[in-house]
């Protein structure tokens, strides 16, 4: 590692804004498991590192009925795998936080930082996006609220503007009647990025959403195909229809984990799946 | 013709004046205070400022479990984690393993069941496994796997890894009553 | 389990005794090269090339030079020694020209890790990029030449044929019988491509080397992470110019080896960097991502195999052509290669028969030996052809085995007569297959019902042999010498890197003495100062000749204790017997002494002694061994064959191609147990590391032969999820009439043959003949998609190890 930083640890959201604000190349860490990385492989220079682990509003992870669940951005993704509501209440959100990377990394790395990183195959984006996530974010102008779907903006890049993080991540109430499920293909069982990811949620009224990793330059919330499907409704015919047609929403690449033509079979067959296990659960 | 420096990497890094921090731990039962530069990871702290090398390293980039510690009851890839992160943390290595001179059941049974060869994952592995094993005294094969799946081997193809886990469970229970 | 229902014939060799370097290893005390701190001791990083084939136009070092806490900085300005196992064609710092994206262009040592690699980034070289050699294909034409000077390169001759004016490192052949003859006249023949990309060992302790090279003297001493300290010792001294004398080595703890730490390789760069900081030490550690691109590989191989058979089932003619990618060094490359002419047919009984091996360079990263030595890759080939040839004839593929298969008075490919007393092939098959269940394979109906799940089951089989590749004058001694406790030290040159070499070997020396194991001292560490010779720990050829050594070193040991024993018992040492650590007179069993009593000699009671300090010593050089003829192939190459046979069963998702092996049986012809623990673990570890190079692992080179997975990120290997469902092992003894106690190695086995047994399950279960490497989720998928029977390497873009 080549950058020699200076590492501070502030008590509250305005010292971390401020600091962020003022120091050129300084990073936000909180659990490190991507930071790390950057810095061991020299791809970014550190000269300021802000922990923000010990920031009150990062430390929230509460579920209020009527309201939703809030993970602050210190949260650690065994919390929300261990989470009793997250699994009953948003239960892809735990499928996909259980199968990123390994155990000893789910102990670090943080669901928000899993957002942040903004890597286009992340676990995580898929099952937030379809619980229609808004991403609360403070900066130097105040705070605000930005729709997870309009956060990501490229490979590895987000709307972050220089001195702002993000405090935490709201999931709107997710009721009775509402179901979910995330699947993913990787290259082995064991821990690896996923090839694909695909997250589906039928809400009380029938009507479904999709999330879906590593097929495009940021996770995809597939707006389009939704309102097809609901349009023509949620059935068998209609999901043989949609693991064909989802081919036309999303525009994966050929890199060192998959060819391109091997990512649009997965999603093809993840969606069906994904959407089969949701309708015969309505049985 | 170019002048490539490789990789992308070797940017201009510019160095922001070495300031050391002072850190305080326990590690092992131990409390340690020693300054630190805030760019070391926790592992090289274990190692290169302790020495304790029991945790070992063989990937550095948190994939490999090589370096796994337990910080705050947790199991945690030490290599990615910065030495100031763990201020005030209670820390344990496979040094603080066997008490009072005698062996832990889970490292008696690591050696009857020979879930070891080079050795070198062993540290990780028994670090992760008693972690799991503090949380759950009881954990099913699946739990088991699914924890200790974060460790690498080359050697051992797992399983006697696995059976020693289950067999310090069995003896854990009786002997221990967990 | 078979596992817990082994039983030895003998009272200490084939029980289950803990490893003895366990305790270490459990409590953290166990000492690695990466853990060792030497006084004054500096740190290395290297800068490396980061095109697979360039011209170095200009290196300038100045602004790195003047980066405080740099001790010594080398580019190949700096140094003309070359370096190599069997073809010195190894710089080891490059000069003028780099070969592939791993080559050393500048090294530096530094007070500590940080400053060495800030040091790196300040270099500052103008290469000129050049057009690489892609692939075997291409280096075969031969337009562009990997070693312009290929014809002067030093090398073994006679055992190994470089091609003047070619990319072609070595160029060995077999043959025997009429080839022509018998395509002409048999009823069916098939030829078929087979490939599999370069596997990378993945040791978890990466290659780390130490050392302290006197400046006014010869002395190198050398600290390493490696597996052949007497082969470093020999090839430094070559290299540097020295005495074998003048280079000590120490082996600590080896944290895996798998042959990626055979033969030499950062110990050089230590030793330059050493010299050139005024003789401090030196450490040099590989990083994960340099264990990947800089250290060597598996090579890549492609296998084209043409067999002839008749309508009843005899294979009468085989022809078999294997290029090995070997990338821009042939390190063990070219052995690796040779050995495929005398193994490459398998162990089948085949009149006519002809082999022709390649070691190819190619500016890609260079090759050595891996656990199996060439074996998984030859067998991936010759296991698919044979499956395919027994489709073709409508013969159930365990029959058309066993109708060829190896047996007493048969002639292997370098014309050796198997005997009895050589091991089993057809028992370990019918073992495996037993185990499976295998009825038959499965109907087109079948499969199509199956099919209709989404999961399709299917089972499938392979043979394997390997013999150890070594020189035929290939030798191992131990030294033997009793402490005034009555135990005893052994010491062995050979490094036990996890396989359990000096349990075993102590389990040897404890049956033999006839004394508690736990009395048999023994270190893992070796010191090429104290330490006997042994040649290379590589090959499993460990329990044959070492066991062989301390067999003969025990019974000289027990000969002059007979001589002691005889004066004091008053009898001829004839008369005497020994057991549990006593030698005594078989009629009078009183007239007995403690080995404790004659350790150091004998004291009567008036003060006097006899006899003094027992020592004693075993050495064995390879039995019977010739070279093979250069241009036939025929000679003596094999100590000892290890047969095996492995069946697998899998499950197939035909939507997401993921393969779930369910169960494995694994059976081996090891003539003799020495400790079941230790060859269960060794067969559980093989048998991991072969589904690893069946399903998931390999190179991934882009368009500019730059590799593209050099991290654990995207150079997977198995973990716990990843293991079988079960793992089945058999052990077959038919002992082996000149190994000890009948036994053979087993080291390597357990992983050949692995990748060919689960090609030939997913036929069964899909029906389609994969003949590419890994069989990954996608490979299945793409393979399925493309409506293809047989599924080639250009059939798959995703292969092999191709973006
Ligand atoms: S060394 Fe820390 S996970 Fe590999
Ligand atoms: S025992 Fe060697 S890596 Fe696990």
């Amino acid at each position: 590692m080549l950058s020699r930083f200076q590492y501070f640890k502030p008590h509250n959201l305005n010292e971390a804004v401020q600091y962020l604000d003022k120091e050129a190349n300084s990073f936000v860490l909180a659990g490190g498991t991507d930071l790390m990385i950057l810095l061991r492989r020299n791809v970014i220079n550190a000269e300021h590192i802000v922990d923000i682990k010990a920031l009150p509003e990062t430390g929230v992870f509460e579920y209020t009925e009527g309201t939703g669940l809030k993970i602050g951005a210190a949260v650690v993704v065994n919390r929300v795998v261990d989470s009793e509501v997250v699994n009953s209440r948003y239960r892809a959100l735990h499928q996909a936080a259980a199968s990123l990377a390994s155990f000893q990394l789910r102990n670090r790395a943080t669901v928000v930082g899993n957002i942040c990183n903004a890597s286009p195959g992340a676990d995580l984006p898929p099952a937030l996006l379809v619980y229609d996530a808004v991403v609360n974010i403070a900066g130097p102008q105040g705070t605000r609220q930005v729709p997870l779907h309009q956060f990501f903006t490229g490979v590895k890049r987000t709307v972050l503007q220089h001195g702002e993080l993000v405090v935490s991540v709201e999931l709107p109430e997710s009721g009775e009647g509402d179901k979910s499920i995330y699947l993913r293909q990787a290259r082995l069982r064991g821990h690896d990025l996923a090839t694909v990811g695909v997250a589906a949620r039928v809400k009380p009224d029938g009507k479904v959403a999709i999330g879906i990793a590593a097929v495009a330059p940021t996770p995809l919330r597939l707006f389009a195909l939704e309102d097809q499907i609901n349009a023509r409704g949620l059935s068998q015919e209609t999901i043989e229809w949609a693991a064909e047609e989802v081919k036309e929403h999303i525009h994966p690449i050929t890199d060192v984990r998959s060819s391109a033509a091997y990512r649009l079979q997965m999603a093809s067959v993840l969606l069906k799946r994904c959407l089969l296990a949701l309708i015969a659960k309505e049985d | 013709m170019d002048n490539n420096k490789d990789c992308s990497m070797y940017t201009e890094h510019v160095d922001s004046g070495k300031r050391k921090v002072t850190l305080s731990l326990t590690v092992n039962g131990h409390q340690v205070v020693r300054d630190v530069d805030p760019s070391m990871s926790l592992l090289h702290f274990l190692r290169d400022n302790i020495k304790l090398f029991g945790t070992k390293e063989a990937c550095g980039e948190g994939e490999c479990g090589a370096c796994t510690i337990i910080m705050n009851g947790k199991a945690v890839t030490s290599c990615i984690v910065l030495a100031v992160e763990a201020e005030g943390a209670q820390i344990t290595t496979v040094e603080g393993l066997a008490k009072d001179g005698k062996l832990s059941i889970l490292q008696e049974e690591f050696i009857s069941e020979d879930a070891l060869q080079c050795g070198y994952c062993t540290p990780g592995f028994l670090m992760s496994a008693r972690a799991l094993l503090d949380s759950n005294p009881n954990p099913s094969d699946e739990e088991i796997v699914e924890v200790l799946s974060g460790n690498l081997c080359r050697c051992t193809g797992y399983i006697p890894i696995l059976n020693a886990v289950k067999r310090t469970i069995e003896r854990e229970q009786k002997e221990l009553g967990r | 389990m078979a596992k817990a229902e082994y039983k030895s014939k003998y009272k200490r060799v084939g029980q289950r005794y803990d490893r003895k370097d366990a305790r270490e290893k459990v409590t953290g005390q166990a000492v690695y090269t990466y853990d060792l701190e030497l006084p004054g001791m500096l740190y290395a990083r290297c800068l490396l090339s980061p095109y697979a084939r360039a011209k170095i136009v200009s290196i300038d070092t100045s602004k790195a030079k003047a980066l405080p806490g740099v001790r010594a900085i080398l580019t190949g300005e700096d140094s003309d020694i070359l370096v190599g196992l069997y073809m010195q064609d190894k710089r080891v710092l490059s000069r003028g020209v780099t070969r592939y994206q791993g080559d050393v262009v500048a090294a530096v040592a530094a007070e500590d890790e940080e400053t060495a690699e800030r040091a790196i980034s300040l270099i500052d070289v103008v290469y000129e990029p050049l057009e690489p050699v892609h692939d075997v294909d291409e280096a075969l034409e031969g337009k562009i030449l990997v070693h312009e000077d290929i014809n002067e390169l030093k090398h073994y001759v006679g055992v190994f044929f470089p091609q003047k004016d070619s990319n072609i490192a070595s160029w060995n052949k077999s043959k025997k019988g009429d080839l022509e003859k018998a395509f002409a006249e048999s009823d069916l023949v098939v030829e078929n491509d087979f490939s599999l990309p370069a596997v990378a060992h993945v040791p978890m302790e990466t290659h780390v080397s130490i050392v302290q090279a006197d400046p006014f003297s010869n002395k190198i001493k050398i600290w390493s992470s490696a597996q052949s300290p007497f082969a470093i010792r020999q090839i430094m001294a070559d290299s540097f110019g020295v005495s074998e004398s003048d280079v000590e080595v120490h082996i600590p703890y080896v944290g895996g080896g798998f042959g990626g730490k055979a033969g030499i390789h950062l110990e050089p760069l230590a030793t330059l960097l050493s010299k050139a900081a005024g003789g401090l030490p030196v450490k040099v550690r590989a990083t994960r991502e340099q264990e990947f691109n800089q250290l060597p590989t598996r090579a890549g191989m492609r296998g084209r195999i043409k067999t002839a058979a008749n309508k009843d089932g005899k294979i009468t003619a085989m022809q078999a052509v294997y290029d090995w990618d070997s990338g821009a060094y042939a390190d063990y490359g070219v052995n690796v290669g040779k050995t495929a002419v005398y193994s490459g047919i398998g162990p089948y009984s085949i009149e006519n028969a002809c082999i022709d091996s390649k070691t190819i360079y190619t500016n890609k990263v260079f090759s050595t030996a891996y656990r199996g030595f060439g074996h998984l890759e030859t067998h991936w080939s010759i296991e698919r052809q044979i499956d395919i040839l027994s489709q073709k004839l409508g013969i159930d593929p365990y029959e058309f085995r066993m109708m060829n298969l190896l047996e007493p008075g048969d002639k292997t490919m370098s014309g050796e007569v198997i005997t009895e007393s050589s091991g089993n092939p057809k028992e370990c098959l019918t073992a495996v297959v037993k185990e499976i269940g295998w009825t038959g394979r499965k109907t087109e109906e079948e499969r199509q019902r199956e099919w209709k799940t989404g999961k399709v089951r299917g089972k499938g089989f392979a043979m394997l042999q390997k013999a150890p590749a070594m020189p035929a004058n290939t030798a191992t001694s131990v030294v033997m010498q009793m402490n005034g406790d009555g135990h005893v030290k052994m010491m062995i040159g050979a490094v036990d890197m996890g396989q359990g070499a000096i349990t075993a070997l102590s389990q040897i020396a404890a049956q033999e003495l006839d004394m508690p194991i736990e009395d048999i001292e023994i270190s893992a560490q070796i010191d090429t100062r104290s330490n006997p010779y042994d040649w290379n720990t590589v090959a499993s050829k460990l329990t044959f000749l070492g066991g062989n050594a301390v067999v003969k070193a025990s019974h000289e040991l027990l000969h002059k204790m007979k001589v002691i024993a005889g004066q004091v018992l008053r009898t001829d040492p004839e008369n005497l017997l020994h057991a549990n650590g006593e030698i005594y007179h078989p009629h009078n069993p009183n007239r007995r002494l403690s080995y404790k009593d004659i350790a150091l000699g004998y004291m009567y009671p008036d003060g006097s002694g006899i006899g003094g300090p027992l020592i004693a010593s075993g050495s064995v050089v390879a039995d019977g061994l010739t070279n093979l003829h250069p241009e036939t192939g025929q000679g003596n190459p094999a100590a000892v064959w290890t047969f095996g046979a492995h069946a697998v069963e899998i499950e197939v998702d035909v939507e997401t191609g993921s393969v779930t092996v369910l169960k494995v049986a694994s059976a081996f012809d090891v003539g003799q147990v020495i400790n079941e623990k230790l060859i269960y673990g060794q067969i559980c570890g093989g048998v991991l590391q072969g589904l690893g190079s069946a399903l998931l692992e390999g190179y991934k080179f882009n368009k500019d032969e730059k590799l593209m997975n050099p991290s654990f990120t995207d150079n997977k290997i198995p973990t716990m999820k990843d293991m079988p469902v079960e793992i089945v092992p058999i052990y077959i003894e038919n002992p082996q009439h000149n190994g000890p106690l009948g036994a053979r190695g087993v080291g390597e086995h357990p992983m050949i043959s692995v990748p060919s047994a689960i090609g030939n399950a997913v036929y069964d279960a899909l029906g389609i003949n994969f003949h590419v490497l890994p069989l990954s989720p996608e490979a299945i998928v793409l393979g399925i998609q493309s409506g293809k029977k047989s599924i080639l390497c250009t059939d798959v873009d995703c292969l092999p190890g191709r973006l």
